[in-house]
């Protein structure tokens, strides 16, 4: 486990957290930019001199109230958002400025598969000032696991990259940080992030921890800033089922339950293997909810469900209702009239229909 | 052309200038560093000492110095209780001179190279495991080799036309303590002006081309970093 109970006074910013998390999979610290992400992840690195309280990573205190390890003990690797090699040295000595220092290296990552998996082969003679955004960060990355980390935090790696290359190396890292046998905290603002590489989610408000836990259980509850927010969303995991229907794909998420989703041909044949696990990201505002299966209509996903818990209050004109779908938690956010003209109400069994689902 | 005297001057001056520089870096670098990282409220009192000697009469330093050499001065009796030579007029004494005066020409290129480094390569190499003093070697010292280059040209060239504090602690002991600036001085003085232009020429060119080449390497560098 990873327990964290922090707290830093700014003049005019207070961060006070107090969250576990278990130590394996990809945390993802989520919140508007201001929350304090960033000054979180610097305190569990160890770098901001001013937090206090305690921290243990797996059985080991790297901070208690009167103690605390220096960095350079903790054997923490940090991906900042701007790229950050040093610039007087060439990609390869970057790469092993970190291992070099190891006392007893075990190497669990080979450093020519490693370099192969980061793209960067070609790389290694030059300089980080000839080298793309998101380059530099592949670089930095591989640099940081070199130094065989006990925690890897990554700040925001993507925020500062083009569309395309973010692309890449999202999903680079959705492959890669799930073979990792380490726990990685991951800073994000973005949802879709958070929908494709998050098993556990850390919410956090203006310096507050308002939910913690895995990613599913907290975007399904009503009562989170995120979920009250317009871009309230589920995540559902399921594996690749069918490729048979003309230009789309069946995801089984539960026992029977098929979702299609609509892919053009070039994504199916080049990503999407059957079998293939795979994560649906579902806007809480794409999901309606009607009381009888409407018959012979243009949207693909209409599944009965079970009106687990509405939310109490109303935000700008629309309730949040919590549907239990074979077992899967998805949200839906509808208007506070049609929540009353249908007479919704908790244990309620309803279908519901799912316009948009997208892969992510 | 140049006398033997006036060749012993330059050597003098250039034995000095290259052991105050020395000095200088050595113990201007935890100085610098200091200044440059510290929140302590003694930032700017001792920011202010240190930059005394920009705006100081050389000679209001010299007089202060001639009294700490004096063996009624605690500095002057520590050195005479040890045995050792008195301070005043001797070529230890210059360099001790030299290096308070020269110390903000090495101090603040230093205390300026380390600010504009910024802190993120040093908490990037602490969490890849290097300590205080690895991450100076490996990252600060590398990064900061222009404010060195600086820091040393400007330290060397300033101790090579120090007049004022030499005349007040080292007087003008020939082979000794007599120096350049002095030595042109002193052909002034007895009207020989073709050895004054021999060697205040000379300092000239050779200053002007040391700073030529400090800023034609300042130059390539900044080319090199943004290309």
């Amino acid at each position: 486990m990873i327990d964290v109970e922090l707290l830093l006074q700014r003049s005019e910013f207070q961060l006070n957290t107090k969250f576990s998390v278990p130590s394996r999979g990809v945390t993802a610290v989520f919140g508007p930019s201001g929350c304090g992400k960033t000054t979180l992840l610097r305190a569990i690195a160890g770098i901001e001199p001013d937090a206090v309280g305690s921290l243990e990573v797996n059985g080991q205190h790297w901070q208690t109230p009167h103690e605390r390890l220096p960095v350079e003990a903790r054997r923490v690797g940090l991906v900042f958002q701007h790229p950050s090699l040093f610039p007087h040295l060439t990609v390869e000595e970057n790469l092993l400025y970190g291992r070099k220092r190891l006392e007893k290296a075990t190497n669990p990552y080979d450093l020519k598969e490693l370099i192969l998996i980061l793209g960067i082969e070609e790389l290694l003679n030059r300089h980080p000032d000839s080298l793309s955004g998101g380059e530099l960060q592949r670089v930095a990355l591989g640099r940081a696991l070199l130094a065989e980390p006990k925690l890897l935090l990554m700040d925001e790696p993507l925020s500062m990259l083009d569309q395309a290359s973010r692309e890449t190396l999202i999903q680079l890292l959705e492959n890669f940080l799930q073979q990792l046998d380490i726990p990685i905290f991951y800073v994000t603002h973005s949802s879709e992030e958070v929908a494709r590489l998050a098993d556990n989610l850390v919410l956090l408000s203006r310096g507050d921890v308002t939910a913690c836990g895995p990613t599913a259980t907290v975007l399904a509850s009503l009562d989170s800033e995120l979920s009250r927010s317009e871009s309230a969303f589920s995540v559902l995991q399921g594996e690749i089922s069918s490729k048979e229907l003309p230009g789309l794909l069946c995801i089984e998420c539960s026992d029977g339950i098929d979702l299609k989703v609509p892919t053009s041909e070039s994504m199916v044949a080049k990503h999407y293997p059957l079998g293939r696990a795979v994560r649906l990201r579902i806007r809480a505002r794409d999901v309606s909810i009607c009381l009888e299966r409407p018959q012979q209509s243009s949207i693909l996903n209409i599944l009965p469900a079970v009106i687990a818990e509405i939310s109490t209050s109303s935000d700008s004109g629309s309730r949040l209702i919590r549907l239990d779908i074979a077992g899967m938690h998805v949200l839906s956010k509808i208007s506070e009239y049609s929540v009353q003209q249908l007479g919704l109400h908790a244990k309620q069994v309803v279908f519901a229909q799912i316009k948009s689902a997208s892969l992510v | 052309m140049l006398q033997h005297s006036d060749i012993t001057a330059l050597f003098i001056t250039l034995r000095l200038a290259a052991t105050t520089t020395l000095i200088l870096l050595v113990v201007g670098t935890p100085i610098a560093w200091w200044l440059a990282n510290t929140r302590s409220r003694l930032r700017s009192p001792i920011e202010a000492i240190i930059a005394l000697p920009l705006v100081l009469p050389p000679t209001v330093l010299g007089f202060y110095l001639l009294l700490a050499f004096s063996p009624d001065s605690p500095l002057g009796g520590a050195v005479a209780s040890l045995g050792l030579p008195s301070l005043a007029f001797s070529f230890t004494g210059l360099v001790l001179g030299s290096v308070i005066y020269s110390m903000p020409f090495v101090v603040q290129p230093l205390q300026n190279s380390f600010v504009s480094l910024g802190k993120r390569p040093l908490e990037v190499a602490a969490t890849l495991g290097a300590s205080t003093f690895d991450r100076f070697i490996s990252v600060v010292l590398p990064l900061s080799k222009m404010g060195y280059l600086t820091a040393a040209v400007l330290g060397f060239a300033h101790t090579l036309g120090e007049f004022g504090v030499v005349l007040m602690i080292g007087g003008n002991i020939p082979g000794e303590t007599q120096v350049l600036s002095i030595a042109i001085y002193d052909h002034v003085e007895a009207l020989e002006y073709s050895q004054a232009h021999w060697l205040a020429g000379g300092l000239l060119i050779s200053s002007f081309l040391v700073l030529l080449m400090t800023y034609g390497m300042n130059r390539r560098i900044h080319l090199m970093k943004t290309s």
